[in-house]
C-alpha cells in the first residue's frame, strides 16, 4: 500500500514544484511529500475501477466487502464480459463470438473492425491446429469478403494467409500472429467493445496515472534533480545524480 | 478463383439450417435459429445470402407463432423455450435489418416491425422481469429498423402511438428508452409532430436520459435536435428554468470523451442556436463549438466526415461565426484535412464546403486561402467521381472568386486561368443538374475580369453552352446560365458582345424576359441592362427583330409585381435613354404606355416606392431622358409634366435616401435650365460608373469592400477609355452579381 501512496504523493508533489534546476536531497523530498494530503477514498476508487475494468470480479466482489468501496458497474455485467475474454484467451474465438452475440448482438454488427478481427483470431487458430483445409475454406468463405469491403482489411488477411505458404511458422515474417500476445489483444479489443456498448470507459484510470507521473518527472527533470521513482513496480525513491 | 465452391458450401449450411428452422421440434428450431444469427451477425455476405433463401419470411412466422403461444401467466420449462425462440428471432431480424437495405426491406416486407412491436413490447411485458430479455430484444431490433431510411413513419398524430411512445421513452431500461428516442429522431420531421412532442412534454425526459448511459444519451440528443430543428416557434417556448438546466447539461457533453456524443451535443446546441436569436449567444459558448467541432475533424471515422456538415451549419450565412472561426485559424485548418490527400467523399466534401462557408462573405477568408494556395487542391476536386464532391469544389470557387485579389489576378499566375476554365467548362455538361448549377454560379464569378480567363472561356465555347443552358427545362439552370451570362456580359468589348448576342438572339432574349420564373425574368433584364451599357451602338441591340426586347421589357414593368424585376426593367430603360434621339423617344413611347386598369404610368408607382433602389433607378431613367443637351429633351420635359411624372420626381427633394436626394437635385437643376431662353451648352458629367446593388451579392452591401471593387472597375474603365467622355449622365449598369 505504501507503494502507492508514493506514487501518488510523487505525482502532486513534482506539480507543485517550483521553477529552477536545484537539487533536493531525499529528506527535503520525503518530507514535502509527506506534506501532501491524499484522500483514502480516492484511492480505493482507482483500486476498484482497475479491478472492475480489468475483469477480477472475485477480487472485486472481495475488496468491496473489506473496503466498502462501490464499484461503477453492476458486477454481474463483468462475468458475462469476462467468459468472453477468457474465450479469446483460449482461442475458443468461435464460442466468443456466440457469448457476445448472446450479451449484446448489437456489438458485433456495428464494429466491423472487431468482427474482422475476431475472424481473423478464428482463422489462425486454425492454421496454428493444423487445420490448413479448413484454414483455407474459412478464409475463402468468411473473410474474403471482409477483405472486399476494406482495403486495410485485405492488408491483414493477406499478413494471415502467408502463414500457410511457411514452413517453419514461428520463424517467419508474420509470426507474431501466433503469438499468445496476439490473442491478448483480440482479447483485449473484445473487452473494450463490451465495456464502451455498457457505456463504461475501457481504460482503467491507473495506467493514466502512471503515464502522467513519468511525464511529469521528465518534465521536472529538466529543471531539478530530485529523487525519481525509477521502477513503477516497487516505486522506490532514487537519490538524485548530483 | 474456387468461389463457387465457396457459395456452395455456404448453400449447403444455410439450406441445413432453414430445414431445422421448420422443425415441429421447438428445441430444434431454437438450436437453429442461435445458429442462424451467430452467422450472420457482422457478416453482410451471408446475410445476403440468407436473404436469397428466405430465411427472413421464415423466421417471421415463427416469431409469430410464438407470440401467440406465449402465455404470461406461465412461468415453466416450456415457456422457457418459447421466451428464447421470441428472443432468438427477434435478434435475428434485427440483425437483418442492420445496416443493409436489402434486409430492412425484406424484414418491413415481412411485417416483421409490428410483430416485434406486439410481440415484445405490450403493456403487460416490460412489467415482468422474466420479461425483460424479449423486451430488450425487441427493443434492440426495432431500433435498428428505425434507423433505416425505409423505416415505416411513425403517425405521431394517433393518441394511442402518441401514448405508446411516452411508455417507451418512460420505460427503466436503456434500449427501450432509446428506441422512443429513435423513433422520434426517425420520424419526427413537420413542424406541426415537433409541437405535438413538445406539447406532450416529451423534452423533459430526454433532458433526464441525458444523463444516462451512452445509448441513452446519444439517443437523446438526437431526438432533441430534431424536436427543435428550424422551429423558432417550439424554441421560443422553451423557457423556464427546465431551459436553462437542458442547455448546460449539453454544453457539459459537448467535452464528453466520446466523439460521437460530442458531435452530437454541438448539433443540438447548434440546431437551437439557428432556431432563436436569444439563445446561445455569447462568444465562450460560440467560440466553445467553433473550436470543438474543429477538433472532430481530426476524427478519423465517420464522426470527423459528418464534423465539416456541422461546421457549415454553424457558421453558414453568419458574419460574425465565420470571423471568429478565421480567428482561430480555421481555414489554416481545414486546408490541413484536404492537403491529407484520397480522402472519403463525404469528407472531402464537408471540407471543400466549409472552405466555402468560410469564404462567403470574409475577405480575409478568401485571402487566406489564396496564399495557402487552396484552389489547386480545389481544382482538382472538380474532377473528382463523386457528384457531391464536384458539386462542392464549384462552391468553393464560386466563394473564393469573390475575392477582390481574384478578380484583379494578383495571387494566381496566368496558369490559373486556363487550369480553372478548362474543368469548369467541362462541367457544365455534367450528368447532375447540381453540379451544372454549382458550375454554373462559379463561372458567374470567374469570368469577372479583364484578363483572360474571360477570353478563354468564350474560345473553349463557353458562351453556346452557357445560351443552351438558358433554354433549359429547368428553371434553377436557366436562371444561373443567365446569372453567368450577364456577369460574362459586363463590361465587354463590343466584339465580345456581338458574339454573345449573335448566340443568344433577340428572340431568345425577349422570351426569357417573358420566362414564367420571376427570378428568370430578373436575369435577363439584367443581362440586357449590361448590354445596352457601353457605346451608343450597344443600345442599338434592344431595337433589333423590330425591338421585340423593348417592348418585352416595357411589358414586364408594366406588370411586373417583384421589385428586384422593377430596379432591373428600369435601369435597361435608363441606360437606353443615354442613346440617340429616336432611342430617348422609344424610352418615352414604353414609359407613358399604359397598363390597363391604370390611370398612370408605371413609373410613378416606382417613384412612390418604399424600396430607394427602385426609386433610384426611376430618377435614373428620368434624368437622362430630359438631359439638357438633347434637343429633344425639352419636349420630353413637357410629356412628362403632362403624365404627372416631374411633380412626383419635384416632390422626393427630401428623400430619405441619398442617392435618390443627389439625383433628384441634378433633375430639378436639369428642368430648371430649360426655364432659360438660351439652351444650356453644360454638360453635366457624370463621370460615375456605378457600380450598383448587385454587388451585394459579391459583398456585402454598403461595406467598404463594395467600394473597393466600385472603385476599382472606375478607376479600369478610365484607363481603358481613349477619350474623355463628353456624354452628359452615364450609364448604370449591372456589376458582377453572384449566385442567389
Amino acid at each position: 500500500m505504501s507503494l502507492f501512496w508514493i506514487v501518488i504523493r510523487q505525482l502532486a508533489e513534482i506539480e507543485a514544484m517550483a521553477m529552477s534546476k536545484k537539487v533536493i536531497t531525499r529528506e527535503e523530498w520525503e518530507k514535502k511529500l509527506n506534506d501532501v494530503k491524499i484522500r483514502k477514498e480516492d484511492m480505493n476508487k482507482l483500486v476498484m475501477n482497475f479491478l472492475v475494468t480489468e475483469g477480477y470480479v472475485d477480487a472485486a466482489e472481495k475488496f468491496r466487502m473489506e473496503s466498502g468501496t462501490e464499484p461503477d458497474i453492476d458486477l454481474a455485467t463483468i462475468t458475462d464480459r469476462m467468459a468472453v475474454k477468457k474465450a479469446v484467451q483460449c482461442g475458443n474465438v468461435e464460442d466468443a463470438i456466440e457469448k457476445v452475440n448472446d450479451l449484446n448482438p448489437e456489438i458485433l454488427d456495428t464494429n466491423p473492425q472487431l468482427f474482422f478481427h475476431l475472424q481473423q483470431q478464428r482463422l489462425i487458430e486454425l492454421i496454428r491446429n493444423g487445420k490448413v483445409e479448413e484454414a483455407l475454406e474459412f478464409a475463402q468463405e468468411e473473410l474474403a469478403p471482409r477483405g472486399e469491403e476494406n482495403q486495410s482489411f485485405l492488408e491483414e488477411l493477406e499478413r494471415t494467409v502467408a502463414l500457410l505458404a511457411f514452413e517453419d511458422v514461428s520463424n517467419c515474417p508474420v509470426g507474431d500472429l501466433l503469438d499468445i500476445s496476439q490473442r491478448l489483444k483480440t482479447a483485449s479489443e473484445v473487452n473494450a467493445a463490451i465495456l464502451t456498448s455498457q457505456s463504461h470507459e475501457k481504460d482503467p484510470k491507473l495506467p493514466s496515472l502512471l503515464k502522467m507521473l513519468l511525464w511529469a518527472q521528465n518534465q521536472l527533470d529538466e529543471k531539478a534533480a530530485y529523487p525519481r521513482i525509477n521502477d513503477l513496480a516497487t516505486a522506490t525513491l532514487e537519490d538524485p545524480a548530483i | 478463383m474456387p468461389t463457387t465452391t465457396a457459395s456452395a458450401v455456404c448453400t449447403t449450411v444455410g439450406n441445413n439450417i432453414l430445414l431445422r428452422l421448420t422443425s415441429g421440434e421447438r428445441d430444434v428450431k431454437l438450436k437453429a435459429l442461435r445458429e442462424l444469427k451467430n452467422q450472420i451477425i457482422g457478416n453482410r455476405t451471408k446475410k445476403l445470402s440468407f436473404l436469397k433463401l428466405g430465411a427472413v419470411p421464415a423466421v417471421a412466422g415463427i416469431l409469430s407463432d410464438a407470440v401467440s403461444a406465449v402465455d404470461v401467466a406461465d412461468n415453466d420449462e416450456n415457456d422457457r423455450i418459447v421466451k428464447d425462440i421470441i428472443v432468438q428471432s427477434a435478434a435475428v431480424l434485427g440483425s437483418f435489418a442492420c445496416g443493409f437495405e436489402a434486409g430492412v426491406r425484406a424484414v418491413l416486407d415481412a411485417g416483421a416491425d409490428i410483430l416485434i412491436q406486439r410481440g415484445c413490447l405490450v403493456e403487460e411485458m416490460p412489467l415482468l422481469k422474466s420479461y425483460m430479455e424479449v423486451v430488450d430484444a425487441g427493443a434492440r431490433s426495432l431500433k435498428m429498423i428505425y434507423q433505416s431510411k425505409m423505416a415505416p413513419k411513425y403517425d405521431f398524430l394517433q393518441e394511442e402511438n402518441m401514448e405508446f411512445l411516452l411508455s417507451l421513452l418512460n420505460n427503466e431500461s436503456e434500449n427501450v428508452s432509446g428506441l422512443g428516442a429513435s423513433i422520434i429522431s426517425h420520424s419526427c420531421k413537420t413542424s406541426l409532430e415537433q409541437k405535438l412532442l413538445f406539447d406532450a412534454g416529451v423534452l423533459k425526459r430526454l433532458t433526464s436520459l441525458l444523463g444516462g448511459s451512452l445509448i441513452q444519451r446519444d439517443a437523446s440528443l438526437e431526438s432533441i435536435a430534431t424536436i427543435f430543428k428550424n422551429n423558432p416557434e417550439v424554441v421560443s417556448q422553451f423557457v423556464g428554468p427546465d431551459t436553462g438546466r437542458t442547455l448546460s447539461c449539453i454544453i457539459e457533453i459537448v467535452k464528453d470523451r466520446f466523439a460521437r456524443t460530442r458531435l452530437l451535443a454541438s448539433l443540438c446546441l447548434i440546431v437551437i442556436r439557428n432556431a432563436s436569436p436569444c439563445y446561445l449567444q455569447d462568444v465562450g459558448i460560440k467560440t466553445k463549438l467553433i473550436n470543438n467541432l474543429l477538433e472532430l475533424l481530426d476524427d478519423p471515422g465517420r464522426v470527423g466526415d459528418e464534423a465539416s456538415f456541422a461546421f457549415s451549419s454553424l457558421i453558414a450565412e453568419k458574419e460574425d461565426m465565420q470571423k471568429l472561426a478565421f480567428e482561430v485559424n480555421g481555414v489554416d485548418k481545414l486546408y490541413n484535412h484536404l492537403q491529407k490527400g484520397s480522402l472519403h467523399p463525404r469528407r472531402f466534401e464537408g471540407i471543400l464546403l466549409a472552405l466555402a462557408d468560410m469564404c462567403s462573405k470574409l475577405e480575409c477568408c478568401r485571402s487566406r486561402c489564396l496564399s495557402l494556395q487552396v484552389l489547386k487542391l480545389v481544382v482538382d476536386a472538380l474532377a473528382h467521381d463523386s457528384s457531391d464532391v464536384r458539386s462542392a469544389a464549384c462552391m468553393c470557387l464560386r466563394s473564393v472568386s469573390r475575392s477582390i485579389k481574384f478578380i484583379q489576378n494578383l495571387s494566381a499566375g496566368s496558369f490559373m486561368n486556363e487550369t480553372i476554365v478548362i474543368p469548369l467548362v467541362r462541367l457544365l455538361d455534367d450528368t447532375s443538374t447540381a453540379v451544372q448549377v454549382a458550375a454554373l454560379g462559379a463561372i458567374s464569378n470567374i469570368v469577372v475580369d479583364f484578363t483572360t480567363r474571360r477570353s478563354t472561356f468564350i474560345r473553349l465555347g463557353g458562351v453556346k453552352l452557357l445560351v443552351q443552358l438558358s433554354k433549359s427545362m429547368d428553371s434553377t439552370i436557366r436562371l444561373n446560365a443567365l446569372r453567368a451570362l450577364r456577369n460574362l456580359i459586363f463590361l465587354a468589348e463590343d466584339k465580345c458582345k456581338e458574339e454573345i448576342f449573335m448566340e443568344l438572339t433577340a428572340s431568345l432574349l425577349a422570351s426569357l424576359i417573358c420566362d414564367p420564373e420571376p427570378s428568370v425574368q430578373e436575369q435577363a433584364l439584367a443581362l440586357v441592362r449590361n448590354l445596352v451599357d457601353g457605346r451608343i451602338n450597344s443600345v442599338e441591340y434592344i431595337f433589333a427583330e423590330d425591338g421585340i426586347i423593348l417592348d418585352a421589357v416595357g411589358r414586364q414593368l408594366r406588370i411586373a409585381s417583384k421589385a428586384e424585376i422593377e430596379i432591373q426593367g428600369m435601369y435597361v430603360l435608363g441606360n437606353v435613354a443615354t442613346g440617340k434621339e429616336s432611342h430617348k423617344e422609344a424610352v418615352m413611347d414604353q414609359l407613358l404606355l399604359r397598363a390597363e386598369n391604370k390611370a398612370q404610368s408605371c413609373i410613378i408607382k416606382f417613384l412612390q416606392s418604399n424600396d430607394s433602389r427602385l426609386r433610384t433607378a426611376a430618377v435614373w431613367a428620368v434624368l437622362n431622358l430630359t438631359c439638357s443637351s438633347s434637343p429633344g429633351s425639352s419636349g420630353r420635359l413637357v410629356k412628362l409634366h403632362d403624365a404627372g411624372i416631374v411633380s412626383h420626381v419635384k416632390n422626393m427633394v427630401n428623400d430619405p435616401c441619398l442617392d435618390v436626394k443627389l439625383r433628384v437635385k441634378t433633375a430639378l437643376e436639369q428642368f430648371n435650365s430649360f426655364d432659360d431662353s438660351l439652351a444650356s451648352t453644360s454638360c453635366l458629367q457624370f463621370l460615375t460608373v456605378r457600380a450598383v446593388g448587385e454587388l451585394s451579392h459579391v459583398v456585402d452591401p454598403s461595406s467598404k469592400e463594395e467600394e473597393s471593387i466600385a472603385n476599382y472597375f472606375r478607376f479600369s474603365m478610365k484607363k481603358n477609355k481613349k477619350k474623355k467622355s463628353t456624354r452628359t449622365v452615364k450609364f448604370c449598369f449591372d456589376v458582377p452579381a453572384d449566385s442567389l
